[in-house]
């Protein structure tokens, strides 16, 4: 089963499936279907990122959405600056990568329980300076930005002529990418002698160190990189969304990282996607389906998965398979 | 007095935590090639030592010259870079990893493939990590593990876990190797491979430096022994000298016996 869901194959499998979706909801005349996919996918995105800090490092981040915040907002305000949209998404990622190696550095000598507060805080900081920061961020009214459709071209093609006009199908393409791109990074690093500090430092600390790493270093290295992961999703639900508001980086959405990655099974990719699938599409899909007075059961939802897991599968749905060599040699 | 060249030299090492002189005026020498023991009662500051040694502790006062360099103070990874490595009185393994990702981890300060190469999987980073896993699965078969690759460092049995440690220490291709206490809870069999073992690593051209209780082990193996008690060196010398001082068995026996 392990072999199967980290096979090549399978993979490709996953991304043409992953494709299709925009066809099946036109199919089923159901296109909300494909918002469902994009939101479950920037999850995906920042879930990834997450796990290379929560997952691979085993530091606790509860703030992590602050990091999707600071590359929505650059986007935004860098798109109204009349900065072209690539660039825009490009300078954003930068901009968050910075901040988050700035933050890490001056935070990072906590541990455990006293860095998870440290970021929360800072996420609560975050969110709070967006609120009030009237004369970048036009405070709680939010921000416009201007429409972007990168894959307007496709409709050139007659099969996808519907592409032109559903800027959620665009963006829908465009984050599948992004998400099949994050996770080929995630697999590389994790098998590499990068990854395997990484896991080494979070299953013990001072053995990593006098195993030879520099755990300062690498705890920064995967505080930063997650950055990547949480600016470009920002930057795509910027974009995507084209309007963007405090409302939208609350505690809860960390919480929710954070859940997806301890459900999925910490370090594990396919854990991980599969966790963002299961506690961020199920809610929205019962958001969509169900009558106004059950929405509010999603987060019964919510409390029953998890109450399950902790009973009956505390490593996660597919904790990672550590890498297994062939030693019949 | 000794013509070779000492790989170690403690010159009046202390490590003090507030009034407490966990380690205190303690000079010695190992030379290339050997096997030394340290002992001494419970207490005594040994693991202390250790970790003064290996980076874990910065030290209070003294020098520690390792192959010519002073080194006290200098970050635990760079000391293992410049060539000691360690294992631990209670065990500290990965214990999620495999028993030869574990070892693949030792090698860390040996290798330099970073972000880009492994992104890209360049030619070099993959000949980097073949290297590396030939390596660490020639240092499995060296501790007697080379069947026990792909399982989970929990999962070993005891002395097994003992020898992965051993084997892990090893990949960071250290000049001096410590083993803290490395028969601890080991039954005769046990300790008896783990002494062969010593022997081997000897063998390998690595200078060995360890804690030690069973009197029958440091009589087996060590060339010298060194004796700490309330963290000053008490005695040192050939093992069977040691043994017949009576400052050494006051210190474990008290004044009496002696």
């Amino acid at each position: 089963m392990k072999g199967l869901l980290n096979s090549r194959r399978t993979q490709w499998v996953l991304l043409a499936a992953a494709l299709s979706l925009p066809f099946l909801a036109r199919a089923l005349e159901f296109s909300f279907l494909t918002r469902v996919g994009g939101v479950v996918g920037l999850l995906m995105l920042l879930s990834l990122g997450l796990n290379v800090t929560l997952g691979y490092v085993g530091l606790f981040d509860l703030g992590f959405i602050a990091f999707y915040a600071v590359g929505a907002y650059a986007t935004a305000i860098l798109m109204r600056a009349h900065v072209a949209a690539p660039l825009a998404v490009v300078l954003a990622v930068a901009l968050t990568v910075v901040i988050r190696f700035l933050l890490g550095l001056t935070i990072l000598r906590l541990r455990g329980d006293y860095l998870a507060v440290v970021t929360m805080g800072f996420g609560e900081i975050a969110r709070l300076t967006f609120n009030n920061l009237d004369a970048l961020t036009n405070g709680p009214k939010g921000l416009q930005v201007r429409p972007w459709r990168p894959l307007s071209f496709l409709g050139a093609w007659k099969p996808l002529e519907f592409v032109r006009k559903e800027s959620n199908v665009q963006f829908y393409f465009l984050i599948v990418a992004a998400v099949f791109l994050a996770a080929e990074a995630s697999r590389r690093l994790e098998d590499s002698r990068v990854g395997r500090a990484w896991v080494a430092i979070r299953e013990d600390e001072v053995a990593a160190r006098l195993s030879g790493i520099p755990v300062r270093e690498y705890k920064l290295l995967a505080f930063t990189l997650s950055a990547v992961f949480a600016g470009l999703a920002g930057a795509l639900f910027a974009l995507w969304d084209q309007f963007v508001t405090p409302e939208s980086f609350i505690f809860w959405e960390s919480i929710l990282l954070v859940a997806i990655v301890v459900l999925g099974g910490m370090g594990s990719i396919v854990g991980v996607l599969l966790g963002a699938l299961i506690l961020g599409g199920i809610p929205l899909l019962m958001e969509a389906t169900l009558s106004p007075q059950w929405i509010d059961y999603r987060y019964l939802f919510f409390g029953i998965i998890l109450v399950l897991m902790t009973l009956f599968r505390p490593q996660g749905l597919l904790p990672s398979a550590r890498r297994e060599a062939e030693l019949s040699s | 007095m000794n013509t070779e060249r000492a790989l170690l030299e403690v010159r009046d090492l202390a490590q003090h935590f507030g009034g407490l002189k966990a380690v205190d005026q303690v000079t010695l020498s190992i030379r290339a090639g050997q096997i030394a023991a340290l002992i001494g009662p419970n207490g005594a500051g040994k693991t202390t030592f250790f970790n003064v040694l290996t980076g874990v502790y910065p030290g209070t006062r003294g020098e520690i010259y390792f192959d010519g360099s002073p080194i006290r103070g200098r970050p635990a990874h760079e000391i293992v870079a410049r060539g000691i490595a360690r294992t631990f009185q209670n065990i500290r393994l990965f214990s999620d990893m495999s028993a030869l990702e574990n070892v693949m981890v030792g090698r860390h300060a040996r290798s330099r493939e970073f972000l880009l190469g492994p992104l890209l999987r360049t030619a070099a980073f993959r000949a980097e990590e073949a290297e590396i896993e030939a390596r660490a699965k020639e240092l499995l078969a060296f501790v007697g593990l080379k069947a026990q690759g792909n399982e989970r460092a929990r999962n070993l049995s005891y002395g097994a876990q003992r020898r992965l440690e051993v084997a892990r220490a090893l990949a960071s291709e250290p000049k001096l190797l410590i083993l803290d206490e490395p028969t601890a809870g080991m039954n005769p069999t046990e300790s008896a491979d783990l002494v062969a073992l010593v022997r081997r690593v000897r063998e390998r051209g690595v200078t060995v430096l360890l804690i030690e209780h069973q009197m029958r082990v440091v009589m087996d193996v060590c060339d010298r022994v060194f004796v700490l008690d309330y963290g000053v060196k008490i005695a040192e010398g050939a093992p069977r000298e040691v043994t017949a001082n009576p400052r050494v068995i006051e210190a474990y026996l008290g004044q009496e016996a002696a």
